[in-house]
């Protein structure tokens, strides 16, 4: 798929771990895992804006177009 | 007294009689298998009586060949059905029905083979009985197709179809499911 998640590149820029951001945003470790792999074929808005308030950025910063 | 069936019930009654069936067809098959080997191996006059009582004297003098011919159709459409069968008691056997995800590319394939498998029951049995009327045009006195296992083709070949259509929703349904599992 051309949409390249970068979950771990901003989490690896906010030195997070994963548990801790599980533990911030609410989400189980195994869904995590699926988005920051690549394997997740849909992403929900206010699953995306509590990444993003955890991490203190912009959707675009964790996903991006490449073809 | 109101009596309720649950899905677990019904699976496991559909499971014996699945057995049933695949017994019986196991013995029709090897039946007719028996009767065509014994025909050539010890003498043509069981072919006067053939399994469920197919008479198949008048066309072996006719010709051995127009013979061996039906009796491979014979074989192919009995086999096919215990294959049917097989696949289904396979599916109860390996415990790959999970009745909390149903719609499984297991379920998808299965269906798949199921209607690959009908559709040439139908038309090895339309094959078969056309055959069979051709012979009889030609003078040959030929057993009604029931005796003969060959009836009931277009039933295969509509049920084919059916199942193709309900395969083809089912893998929709699993694309579906797996979207809806992938979406965080």
């Amino acid at each position: 798929m051309p949409i390249i998640v970068n979950l771990d590149v901003m989490m690896a820029k906010r030195k997070m771990s994963l548990n801790e951001l599980s533990e911030k945003v609410d989400i189980t470790l195994s869904n995590l895992s699926i988005l920051k792999t690549g394997k997740a074929k849909a992403i929900r808005f206010s699953t995306l804006e509590a990444i993003c308030k955890a991490l203190d950025c912009q959707p675009a910063d964790l996903l991006e177009y490449r073809v | 007294m109101e009596i309720k069936i649950t899905t677990q019930q019904m699976l496991k009654i559909l499971q014996v009689v699945s057995w049933i069936i695949f017994i019986g067809l196991c013995i029709d098959a090897g039946g007719i298998v028996f009767n065509v080997v014994c025909t050539f191996a010890i003498s043509p006059l069981y072919t006067s009586n053939f399994w469920k009582e197919a008479d198949l004297s008048a066309l072996y003098r006719y010709d051995p060949g127009y013979f061996v011919v039906i009796a491979l159709l014979m074989v192919i459409v009995a086999v096919l059905k215990a294959l049917l069968f097989y696949l289904i008691i396979k599916l109860f056997i390996n415990k790959r029905l999970n009745l909390s995800r149903p719609f499984s590319f297991e379920i998808k394939q299965l269906l798949l083979n199921i209607s690959w498998l009908i559709l040439g029951i139908g038309l090895f049995s339309h094959s078969g009985r056309e055959y069979a009327e051709w012979l009889s045009k030609r003078g040959v006195k030929m057993p009604d197709p029931q005796s003969m296992r060959l009836d009931g083709a277009d039933v295969w070949l509509f049920m084919a179809v059916i199942l193709f259509v309900v395969a083809q929703v089912i893998k929709r349904g699993i694309e579906i499911q797996r979207e809806n599992d992938l979406t965080i």
